[in-house]
């Protein structure tokens, strides 16, 4: 669980940061689908509800589309606001009168669709629960694989304490292993009002902005960490933006989430965070320290650096009590904690605390990964993901637990050690803030 | 047109096997009073649509005194009638009488100045005499009702002053059970020579209220007032409707405000899993229902609807409510009593245990009455219930409200304690 510090806790003052509110310049391209907010499900263009989870999409649109009117009407036709029971425009439906019991399986319904109960098999989904056994369709966003890749792959569960699933994890990657990847996982605040819609926003758009070859500049080193780190910045404040527009009204507690990024371009790493959600580097050669690239934006992480061994800031009473994050109410200086990495061979890791919080230290961690990798017949990204989420789980999974792993085979030989890779980027290791 | 919304008060987090899930629905009209405009114009107000009986008591033991202020509270009930509302005055004792109309213009008329100043004749023209038979009261205004079988919304006003006598009770069973759902009925007695648990019956059945009227003078105001009320009506033929899921159990449905009522039995069958329960006439008002379900449990972190509260009408559903259902091994979660449930259930208690109180005090068991009584005081003062607790203290000596020690008073008068049991189902809404 993430928090906002509450009172005791030492916090910058949270500055709202009216440049940084969302201006949207661009009209947005006519959708050819319509993304869920609430579960990520992509949906047909034309679709008002959620065939996946049930959430209104038509409402999601419009405060994704902020005071704009509404852009696409090309093809004549508006959304209009529709109530749960309503069928398609002419189509006489049972459902129409609310619901009435289970519906006949005459005529009027094909035996299986989409909304047919996955439960019971018998009723269909009425406003997002079956008609018969009341049970609601699983929800995607509960538990989350993706493999884009052979050699990336990540897991986005939601634990076993939390009702609802408020990490989110956005990935991409092209196949020759090394050549580019993009993990991003936004934690969202679980005392804020819909923040799991906040953290699905954040990650998608920070994934764009990511997606973008970085800039190669004169072609050195250095300026290739220049433009992955003003990248990284802009894809902190796409995310925030994004963010901000997830909510409709003003509500008093603004949806928030924590940031953490990493993106492999041509075997080189760069990542940063904002908040307490953590990316880890954890090399295969023993000799080679395991780490945590960045550093938390917490509390227990202020503790820390006053001296405090971590297990006792880790789980001191404000340990989850973030200092900084994304949303409306976020502080001014968003800047992420900045890390570029010329990797041996190993796994980089992007994680929520859902998962560090049974297990901080990035030693303990890289054993945790490497027995799991030697148990495991096929251990890929995504089997090694599932891995440690079951980890996190069997420890209590008392948060939404995501992780996403990348398999780096290092640049030149497996047996290079830190001198050549210091010698390849010389910023290596090096905190860039700012 | 009327609009009615449905909101639900509940805790949808159940522990690890947890069955049972309480819910607070609160029903709201807007705009299905008679004297808004929008009402209107929807032809709601159509007074032909209404019909009123007035059932008095002119039983020998009313007397002199009693009649004329029982003819004096009619007459102030149809000042309020509005013109073209169909009306009738029945007069009962051992039998049941049409006052007015005279029998050539049939069982109804509709209410006009020169029928107004008719009734009024007719009424001055009663005499006490014989004996109660409630049962042929109730009969006769169901025929009268039955002779207009458009008009939906039916009510009438019962006034008594005594106990029912030369019927059993189960001709009065009997004759409320053919009344079910014929017509509404507010019942009203005066003194303290009737019995609140055998009208309370009649009221409850027939979707009204009951009320003590101490003195007869008392009577006209109280009738203008009910009769005001009932003419701010507009909308009939409406029913909560209830679904469970397959499996479930519907353990109870009850009004619990404005006032307390259990509609558990009066379910009728829509589907196997859905029940309707009549909920009456109604106005501009909200009122507040407790659904509880009882669930197969299901594993941590599952979720499912746990019923469908909607409300209907004519048979077509306006407004509906969710009730929930997570289970969760969060005690932070699931350890909360929401607190319109917890108020409501705490209500339904006091009224409880100050009805089995009086009536063990009336079957002279002192212990008993004693200690339900004493956990009455208790639970007053816990929720804060000022008016309960000094109606109360008519009845009983209070030592310690907190720990419930009470004695019972001597010489409690007996209308003090007829108050009591009336004012014991009325509950205070409780906010959001």
């Amino acid at each position: 669980m993430t928090d906002i510090p509450t009172a005791g806790a030492p916090q910058p003052a949270p500055v709202p940061a009216p440049g940084s509110l969302p201006s949207v310049t661009t009209a947005p391209a006519p959708p050819a689908s319509r993304d869920c907010p609430a579960c990520g499900t992509a949906n047909p263009a034309d679709s008002t509800f959620c065939e996946a989870c049930g959430a209104d999409l038509v409402v999601a649109a419009r405060a994704s589309d902020g005071a704009q009117p509404p852009a696409d009407v090309s093809d004549g036709t508006v959304l209009a606001s529709a109530t749960p029971q309503t069928a398609p425009a002419g189509e006489e439906s049972p459902l129409d009168v609310g619901w009435t019991g289970a519906v006949p399986s005459s005529a009027t319904a094909p035996a299986t669709d989409d909304l047919t109960c996955h439960a019971c098999g018998q009723g269909r989904i009425v406003d997002g629960y079956c008609d018969h056994c009341g049970t609601p369709p699983p929800n995607p966003r509960d538990h989350l694989v993706d493999s884009p890749t052979a050699w990336v792959g990540g897991v986005c569960d939601i634990g076993r304490r939390h009702a609802r699933n408020e990490d989110a994890m956005s990935l991409s990657a092209t196949d020759p292993p090394g050549s580019r990847a993009v993990l991003v996982v936004c934690d969202g605040v679980s005392m804020a009002t819909d923040s799991h819609i906040a953290s699905l926003a954040a990650a998608k758009a920070a994934r764009a902005v990511l997606d973008q070859p970085f800039p190669k500049g004169v072609g050195t080193p250095d300026s290739w960490a220049s433009g992955a780190a003003r990248a990284l910045t802009s894809a902190v404040t796409r995310a925030n933006e994004a963010v901000a527009a997830s909510v409709v009204e003003d509500v008093p507690n603004p949806p928030s989430c924590t940031f953490a990024a990493a993106v492999v371009e041509d075997d080189v790493v760069v990542a940063g965070n904002v908040g307490d959600s953590r990316v880890y580097w954890l090399p295969d050669a023993a000799d080679e320290p395991a780490r945590q690239l960045g550093r938390d934006d917490s509390f227990a992480q202020e503790q820390m650096t006053a001296g405090v061994p971590r297990l006792e800031a880790e789980t001191g009473p404000h340990a989850h009590s973030i200092t900084r994050w994304l949303g409306k109410d976020a502080p001014e200086d968003l800047t992420p904690h900045l890390t570029t990495l010329t990797p041996t061979p190993g796994w980089l890791m992007v994680c929520s605390d859902g998962l560090w919080n049974y297990c901080s230290e990035a030693e303990s961690l890289r054993t945790l990964l490497h027995d799991a990798a030697a148990r495991l017949d096929d251990a890929t990204p995504t089997t090694l993901a599932q891995a440690l989420v079951d980890f996190a789980n069997e420890q209590g999974g008392r948060d939404n637990i995501t992780v996403a792993l990348a398999r780096l085979a290092g640049r030149g030989s497996s047996t290079t050690t830190t001198e050549a890779t210091a010698a390849a980027a010389p910023v290596e290791g090096d905190p860039t803030d700012g | 047109m009327a609009d009615f919304t449905a909101e639900v008060f509940q805790n949808e987090f159940l522990p690890d096997g947890g069955t049972d899930v309480h819910a607070i629905v609160r029903v709201t009209s807007t705009g299905a009073s008679t004297g808004t405009s929008s009402a209107a114009s929807a032809g709601l107000a159509d007074p032909g649509s209404a019909a009123e009986v007035i059932l008095i008591d002119t039983s020998g033991s009313m007397g002199r005194r009693g009649v004329a202020a029982a003819g004096e509270a009619a007459k102030a009930a149809l000042a309020e009638i509005v013109d073209g509302t169909l009306f009738s005055i029945v007069s009962g004792n051992g039998t049941a009488q049409i006052v007015y109309p005279y029998s050539h213009q049939g069982a109804l008329v509709p209410m006009s100045a020169h029928t107004r100043g008719e009734a009024s004749r007719a009424i001055d023209g009663l005499r006490a005499n014989g004996g109660t038979a409630m049962g042929t009261w109730l009969s006769l205004a169901r025929q009268i009702f039955e002779t207009v079988p458009h008009v939906t919304k039916r009510h009438a006003i019962l006034l008594t002053d005594g106990v029912n006598e030369g019927e059993t009770s189960q001709s009065l069973q009997a004759a409320v059970q053919s009344c079910v759902g014929a017509f509404q009925c507010d019942c009203r007695g005066v003194g303290d020579q009737w019995r609140v648990d055998e009208v309370r019956g009649i009221a409850s059945a027939l979707l009204g209220t009951v009320d003590l009227i101490p003195a007869p003078e008392e009577m006209a105001a109280e009738f203008e007032a009910m009769m005001r009320t009932s003419m701010s009506r507009g909308v009939a033929n409406s029913e909560l409707r209830v679904w469970v899921p397959q499996g479930a159990e519907l353990l109870f449905v009850k009004q619990v405000s404005p006032t307390l009522e259990d509609l558990t039995s009066r379910r009728t069958v829509v589907n196997p899993l859905t029940g309707a329960y009549p909920t009456g006439a109604w106005s501009d008002e909200s009122r507040d229902y407790h659904v509880a379900v009882r669930l197969p449990a299901r594993t941590l972190g599952q979720e499912q609807l746990a019923a469908r509260v909607q409300f209907s009408l004519g048979g077509d559903p306006v407004a509906q409510a969710l009730v929930k259902a997570k289970w969760s091994n969060d005690d932070s979660l699931t350890t909360r009593i929401d607190p319109a449930v917890a108020a409501y259930t705490g209500q339904a208690e006091l009224a409880t245990v100050i009805q089995e109180g009086l009536a063990a005090k009336a079957a002279g068991q002192d212990d008993v009455a004693t200690s339900k009584l004493g956990r009455a005081v208790q639970l007053a003062d816990q929720t804060g219930n000022d008016e309960m607790t000094s109606r109360l203290k008519k009845v009983v000596e209070i030592d310690d409200a907190d720990t419930g020690t009470v004695r019972l008073k001597k010489g409690a008068s007996k209308i003090d304690e007829m108050s009591l049991d009336t004012a014991s189902t009325k509950t205070s809404r409780v906010r959001r």
